[in-house]
């Protein structure tokens, strides 16, 4: 019990200090706390299928990143082609994506589920070259972006004006979340999932089966993140190497947050959101943004690998 | 009998050294490419053999031309002395990371090498005084004035060092110590091996030769950039070259960079853009078909056709 009350005081007392932070940070820099936590959004955002795959299937989809760049060329040409706003080619881009999600699992993830994590990982970051590989040879390295005109839309709030389209990247995190959580803890599949991603064995044990819930997850999670890749496209350009920093990225989330801590994403990806805008807003030092995630990756990896050494020691 | 075994090592040595009289530029300037990723391909490989997937390949070979470039550039030291110097600042930071990182092994030390190369990209691109920012930097001249026989001999000795160390560590206590790592970490740290410190020497090692591999090409090319320099094809290529040919062996990642030199300038002719379509398929395959790569299938059929053969 004292255990858990520790741990109870540990989580408000961190929550006091990041409160604490952000109104720092909106009282000195309100423009880096708004940019960053439009940043934030779409960071979560990508991360939650990523973390769907990690913590059920178990396998660290290197690839993720570059599906959600498959998304965005597909919504381009939807666009394109038929004059689709990208926001409803997120429909079309589901289906496609939960096909191709299909496609890959019983082509190269099945056959890996046993193989040792290294060969997962090699087989992820393959399928990652070749998909940027394959956008490459098909529409060469040009960028490509639809010109839409709500995504200017914009809005005072006393003498600060920001554009608020791209909070729909932060309500779009939210709903995911909260329907991830719905639906892993309330549905038969949901629940089924999650004991396979606790005890693939037990789960067996128990009549789930469990090849078909890795399918389905699987599934799950890359038409998700095709259709982000759609969402993605309205502030975005979309060029082969798009797609590899978020995966990066979202790696990074759910490293920081714990493998199976879905709400803890979303606060992360908002944290590092707003940390890279307040990095950016340095005159001549907004380079250094790019470097604020792996600086959190490597710290996070130390603080692990010390606890480790005092618990072995 | 002993003697025997070395003597196709011998021609194939000697074959290697005099290829310049034999060949003409064109050939000799895919040689030296080709020994270069060589040298990327085997020592990833020797990471591998400790059981750890290093995605650091173009980050350490990145770091290794920078470092190769400006020391030739701010302190006029001779460019053969730099290439050496870059694989050894290479090595220390590789030193670094791997103190940080190998404590945490599998996912996350793959994960933060396959950071490293952006991480040194971004670095790099953002000390404009000293490393010329985004725009990277021209070299006057190439070295040994751009002679193809002489450029050639400097990426064999790369290549050559590369192999050395990979027989080397295959050859010594290193080997079985690495091997057991792979198989068995519990049971390597129960036999008395220190695992940590195995780890970070074959880490640091294998970064520093790919870091002097990275200074001879940013010598034998003349000009640095961070786009250019921690290219991902410095990962891809030596990934699916090792693959190719076989892991885990010193002649595997030789077999299958030779093979894979000369059909990826084959390709190059034949589809310019995305021709590394086909590395990244063959990563793919030969994960799921053939983990032994294509020397390892090959020898595996010759023992089965030798016993079902009778042959001792």
């Amino acid at each position: 019990m004292t255990l858990l009350r520790t741990a109870a005081q540990k989580r408000s007392a961190l929550v006091l200090v990041s409160l604490a932070i952000l109104v720092l940070v909106a009282v000195w820099k309100p423009y880096a706390l708004i940019e960053g936590a439009q940043r934030g959004g779409l960071y979560a955002l990508i991360a939650l299928p990523m973390a769907l795959i990690l913590g059920i299937v178990g396998i660290i989809n290197l690839a993720h990143g570059e599906f959600m760049m498959l998304g965005a060329y597909f919504a381009y040409w939807m666009f394109r082609g038929a004059g689709m706003d990208p926001l409803v080619a997120m429909i079309p881009a589901i289906v496609v994506f939960g096909l191709l999600g299909v496609v890959t699992y019983t082509l190269t993830i099945r056959r890996a589920l046993k193989a040792p994590e290294l060969n997962q990982l090699l087989l992820t970051f393959g399928l990652a070259m070749m998909a940027a590989q394959f956008a490459n040879l098909m529409w060469t390295s040009q960028p490509f972006k639809p010109s839409l005109m709500y995504v200017y839309s914009s809005m005072r709030l006393g003498r600060l004006s920001f554009g608020t389209y791209a909070f729909v990247y932060d309500a779009a995190a939210i709903v995911l979340l909260v329907g991830l959580l719905l639906f892993l803890r309330k549905t038969r599949l949901g629940q089924a999932a999650l004991a396979v991603g606790q005890n693939p064995r037990g789960a067996k044990l128990v009549g789930i089966d469990v090849n078909r819930t890795y399918l389905v997850i699987f599934t799950i999670s890359i038409a998700l993140v095709g259709a982000i890749g759609a969402m993605f496209l309205t502030r975005h350009s979309v060029f082969p190497s798009v797609g590899s920093p978020y995966t990066m990225k979202s790696f990074c989330l759910i490293a920081m947050a714990g493998i199976g801590n879905l709400t803890g994403i979303v606060w992360g990806g908002f944290a590092l959101g707003v940390a890279e805008a307040l990095v950016m807003s340095f005159r001549g030092y907004g380079g250094w943004a790019d470097v604020v995630f792996f600086a959190v990756l490597v710290a996070v990896i130390m603080v692990r690998s010390f606890r480790i050494r005092r618990q072995t020691a | 009998m002993r003697t025997s075994r070395y003597i196709p090592y011998a021609i194939g040595a000697v074959v290697a050294v005099v290829f310049p009289f034999l060949s003409g530029v064109y050939t000799q300037q895919i040689a030296t490419t080709t020994l270069l990723y060589l040298a990327l391909a085997v020592t990833w490989d020797m990471i591998l053999r400790s059981g750890q997937l290093s995605f650091g390949t173009s980050g350490f070979f990145g770091l290794g031309s920078y470092a190769a470039v400006l020391l030739f550039l701010r302190a006029g030291i001779d460019p053969l002395l730099t290439i050496v110097l870059g694989g050894a600042f290479a090595g220390v930071v590789a030193l670094l990371v791997g103190l940080a990182v190998l404590r945490l092994r599998g996912m996350y030390f793959a994960i933060v090498t396959l950071a490293s190369a952006s991480i040194f990209a971004v670095v790099v691109r953002n000390i404009p005084q000293l490393t010329g920012g985004p725009e990277g930097m021209m070299l006057p001249s190439v070295i040994f004035g751009g002679d193809p026989g002489k450029t050639y001999w400097v990426a064999l000795a790369v290549g050559a060092l590369a192999v050395i160390a990979s027989e080397l560590s295959e050859r010594s206590r290193v080997r079985l110590a690495l091997t057991s790592i792979r198989n068995d970490e519990r049971v390597a740290k129960s036999s008395g091996i220190n695992v940590f410190w195995y780890l970070v020497f074959v880490f640091t090692l294998a970064s520093a030769i790919q870091g002097i591999a990275g200074g001879a090409y940013a010598h034998v090319y003349g000009f640095v950039s961070p786009e250019g320099s921690f290219h991902l094809n410095f990962l891809l290529l030596p990934l699916a070259m090792a693959l190719l040919g076989g892991i885990h062996t010193t002649w595997g990642p030789v077999i299958g960079a030779l093979a894979l030199g000369v059909l990826g300038e084959y390709l190059k002719l034949q589809i310019p853009y995305g021709h590394l379509l086909v590395y990244g398929g063959i990563i793919v395959i030969v994960t799921l078909f053939l983990p032994q790569g294509v020397v390892g299938a090959f020898r595996a059929r010759v023992r089965q056709w030798q016993a079902s053969r009778g042959v001792q």
